[in-house]
């Protein structure tokens, strides 16, 4: 430490070395367990919320990023994975075994809102019990599933039978009594505005919100366990491109690049860096023009205009990733150590074709501007309506343009810097008004920021000598990382922090692969939003939200 | 005045065919009614599955049907014919005949309005049903009687999105008719009548001469307050964006008929169509001088017809550009601007009326 004493709030934004972090939580240490990102502390399971609690308030570790469980022969193990909004570098892990018979252990909501979600997930996966959990049910699978899925114990043949009075249907559900005159509303999982198959169950006074929840899991796809199935080389890289499958593809492939390259100490060469830069960020440009299209959708209307400029405009950057990838949808274009190929030839012919859609962005981000948000009925629609302070944003884990239209200032790509991004100049887009209008207006400006990146990129490969065009470094056919390493390693994607924890177990396979989604966490606060507000306002906020349930159930 | 020369078109009918007597007045009145209702639905007929479509894609950059015939035009039989082929689906639980009843009130409404809309001459004849003394009262009447349709199909579906539909329609028709009412009271004063063909022939009168061409008196011109409150009230009443709350296909699900299909379904866009013409027709007459126009009297109908689809392809206009208010935001519109706005209109107007007159 510092000779000077810092005040408290300074307090939180010092780093601290590993060593100091031991001694600030002190007996509550049972043991170390490092992992490649973070010093990681393991924790009796009931001093949970007194580890975090401690570690929030005094060591300013103000996000939880997730909860990853697992199972061991001996044991079973939750993690919670810290970090700081300030500071995401500053990470730290807390490992929380719990007893293999009766698997129990503090529930961590009282101190993080999104842990409720996290440890449902867990809970509904793995089998941990967590003490003190407000809402300890099923998330992803039907509440009448039998069995933990990716315990070790699990028996698949098991035949999925429910009694009747276990699967009553949730649609029958009157919240009705003789004292209050609300009215139980299903909405979805069939709702043009509900963006894929999610179910809100909301009730109403009136046509005001009391209480909305969202039910997922329609489109749980088991990636985290098609993923451990695969070998990390090249089975792998193909499942990130279905998670948010609104053409985010090379958003998510990085994810998985970024931390199985640091967990097998692979290097990118720099060619291939800005290759993944300039590509990401095209796919942000899909990705936000899709958002803004849809939620023209939700506050215009079906046959507004503003939804066919936008997908007009989403088209040509794809347009520009199939010339890059092969590809429109599933790229699969990124490999461990660089790009599965160059860009295409005739490269000048690409690259004007790139530079005409750059100069003609900013038009088309100044129509939107004159048709959407100039507009004074969409202003009275969006301005004010769908609040989400920015402490609670943190407390419920929320990143990307969510956050940073709450005004915090969190951006993977600049905090955490990977890739090519600090080597160029771009700035970071925050909103401070907390509304659906500021989330709209973020994603506007990133759109205008990623086209700045995309420029950069391109005036970097296009003088880039020919002999130096190394797209892949020399990566063994079989990558088998040590037994028991452990990462955490997140991306910015389009909706957020997209982060996946890898513990290998000297096989070629991952022995547990967790997908740390941003919507998962994002979608959590559509009820500290919804609630008292109507219900073209939650229609509205959950547009803002930009969820793609693909990547929220997995 | 111009109109009232010209015979009415059911008695064009008796005196042509030669029909006598009571049973023939009625019998020409049929056949004239049949006329008139076949001509607005043909134009509904064009306007649902083509046009609406084409302006739609001219909107938004795009072409839509041009696959089936010259056009696309075939799409028109071919989409009649898979709606009406497509199985009616009764939900559990509906109110029985109200639930039967709602998707006939909505369309018969609207073409009961046609009957008082004087429509212009084509040649020798006058598409003008009747012409009552309280004409003007009537159609605005005629009018109205959509919202119990929709209230009737709101509740009857047993489901909570189309009561929530219902809700909302109603308390939009309560917001906006008044308005929309007082608001034609005012054109009523100029005018110093009820009757149709009294109105259309007051606005045929010339404003002023600007170099060399004569300004007809319509009351657009004359009162362009009253026509921008008189445009806005209309769209909020014919439930099209920015007003079309009571569907609100994102919010809930197409509101009162949600759980309608097949006939029922074609029944309840026939009659929404019907009723954005019978708002053009309404506007029409009330603001635009009916169907005066350059040309001789005799292609008035065309005008007329230009006017009413002028007004068809502004609905559409604010369809693809214009967001969609909040319910309460629509209320508060409706109750604290418009509704003060249209008396303030409508005291100034008589003021000026009787200062002037």
């Amino acid at each position: 430490m510092s000779l000077e004493r810092p005040d408290t709030t300074d307090d939180a934004a010092l780093e601290r070395t590993p060593d100091e972090l031991e001694a600030l939580l002190g007996d509550l240490v049972v043991d170390r367990d490092d992992h490649l990102n973070a010093p990681g502390f393991v924790i009796r399971p009931d001093t949970v919320q007194q580890t975090l609690s401690l570690l929030k308030e005094q060591a300013g570790y103000d996000h939880l990023s997730v909860v990853s469980a697992q199972e061991y022969e001996n044991r079973y193990e939750s993690i919670y994975h810290l970090k700081k909004y300030d500071d995401p570098t500053q990470e730290v892990s807390i490992i929380v075994p719990a007893d293999k018979d009766n698997p129990v252990s503090e529930s961590a909501e009282p101190v993080f809102r999104t842990a409720d979600w996290h440890e449902r997930e867990a809970y509904d996966l793995i089998g941990i019990q967590y003490d003190d959990h407000p809402d300890l049910r099923r998330i992803l699978l039907p509440e009448t599933w039998q069995g933990h899925p990716m315990a070790m114990d699990y028996d698949q043949d098991q035949p999925q039978i429910a009694t009747l009075p276990a699967h009553a249907n949730p649609l029958q559900e009157h919240h009705r009594d003789d004292e209050s005159d609300t009215m139980f509303l299903n909405i979805g999982p069939h709702h043009p505005a509900t963006h894929g198959v999610l179910h809100l169950k909301t009730v109403l006074d009136g046509e005001q919100v009391v209480d909305v929840e969202s039910d997922i899991g329609y489109l749980h796809r088991c990636e985290e366990q098609m993923a451990q199935n695969g070998t990390y080389r090249h089975q792998i890289m193909p499942y990130p491109d279905r998670w948010d499958y609104i053409s985010a593809g090379l958003l998510n492939e990085w994810a998985y690049a970024r931390a199985a390259e640091d967990l097998a100490e692979i290097e990118v060469p720099e060619y291939a860096q800005i290759i993944r830069t300039m590509g990401a960020e095209m796919c942000r440009i899909a990705a936000h023009m899709l958002a803004l299209a849809t939620f023209a959708l939700d506050v215009n209307g079906d046959f507004t205009a503003t939804f066919m400029y936008a997908i007009n405009d989403r088209e040509r950057v794809q347009d520009l990733l199939e010339d890059l990838t092969g590809q429109r949808l599933m790229f699969n274009y990124f490999r461990l150590g660089g790009v599965v190929w160059d860009l295409p030839e005739p490269r000048d012919e690409f690259f004007s074709k790139t530079r005409d859609f750059l100069d003609q962005l900013p038009g088309s981000v100044e129509e939107y501007h004159n048709l959407i948000t100039s507009n004074e009925i969409f202003q009275m629609r969006t301005i004010d309506t769908g609040i989400l302070p920015p402490e609670v944003a943190k407390n419920y884990g929320a990143t990307g343009p969510v956050a940073r239209g709450s005004g915090v200032d969190y951006d993977l790509r600049r905090d955490d810097s990977y890739g090519y991004y600090d080597e160029l100049d771009w700035d970071v887009v925050t909103e401070e008004g907390c509304d659906n209008f500021s989330r709209l207006l973020v994603r506007m400006g990133e759109v205008e920021e990623s086209a700045k990146i995309i420029e950069q990129c391109i005036d970097l490969l296009e003088d880039w000598p020919e002999d130096e065009r190394n797209i892949q470094s020399n990566v063994p056919r079989t990558l088998r990382p040590d037994d028991d390493t452990e990462i955490y390693r997140a991306v910015e994607g389009a909706k957020g922090e997209l982060g996946i924890y890898i513990r290998a177990d000297g096989t070629d396979k991952p022995a547990r692969f967790k997908i740390r989604s941003p919507c998962f966490s994002n979608l959590q606060t559509l009820p500290e939003m919804a609630n008292g507000e109507y219900i073209p306002d939650v229609i509205a906020a959950l547009g803002s939200l930009d969820i793609v349930l693909g990547e929220v159930d997995r | 005045m111009g109109a009232t020369s010209v015979q009415l078109f059911p008695e064009f009918i008796a005196d042509t065919l030669g029909l006598p007597g009571v049973l023939g007045e009625v019998v020409a009145a049929l056949i004239a009614a049949a006329v008139v209702g076949n001509i607005v639905l043909a134009f509904t007929g064009v306007a649902g599955p083509w046009a609406k479509r084409k302006i739609t894609a001219a909107f938004t950059d795009r072409i839509a049907v041009d696959r089936v015939g010259p056009f696309g035009l075939l799409i028109i039989p071919a989409s009649a014919v898979q709606l009406l082929a497509k199985e009616l689906i009764i939900p559990e639980g509906v109110d029985r005949p109200s639930w039967d009843i709602a998707p006939v009130i909505l369309p018969a409404s609207a073409l009961l309005g046609f009957a008082v809309i004087p429509m212009g001459q084509l040649g020798p004849i006058n598409f003008h049903l009747a012409d009552p003394e309280v004409g003007f009262a009537l159609v605005f009447a005629f009018a109205s009687i959509a919202s119990i349709s929709l209230v009737m199909a709101g509740y009857a579906s047993n489901n909570k999105y189309s009561l929530l539909g219902g809700l909302r329609a109603v308390a939009q028709n309560l917001a906006y008719e008044i308005p929309l009412i007082v608001t034609a009271m005012s054109v009523v004063i100029f005018a110093g009548t009820l009757q149709m063909s009294g109105i259309v022939g007051a606005q045929t009168e010339t404003l002023v001469t600007i170099a060399g061409f004569d300004i007809p008196a319509w009351y657009a011109f004359v009162n362009p307050f009253a026509f921008v409150l008189f445009l806005t009230a209309n769209m909020a009443e014919i439930g099209r964006n920015p007003f079309d709350i009571p569907e609100a296909p994102t919010e809930i699900v197409g509101g009162y008929q949600t759980e309608y299909s097949s006939a029922y379904f074609v029944l309840f866009y026939l009659g929404e169509f019907v009723h954005i013409f019978l708002g053009g027709a309404i506007l029409a007459v009330t603001f635009l001088g009916g169907a005066s126009g350059p040309g001789p009297e005799s292609i008035g109908f065309i005008w007329f017809v230009v006017k009413i689809w002028g007004f068809f392809l502004f609905t559409q206009w604010a369809r693809a550009a214009l967001p969609r208010v909040r319910i309460d935001q629509l209320i508060e519109i409706g109750w604290k601007g418009m509704l003060v706005l249209s008396f303030a209109n409508l005291v100034l107007t008589a003021v000026i009326v009787g200062v002037i007159a």
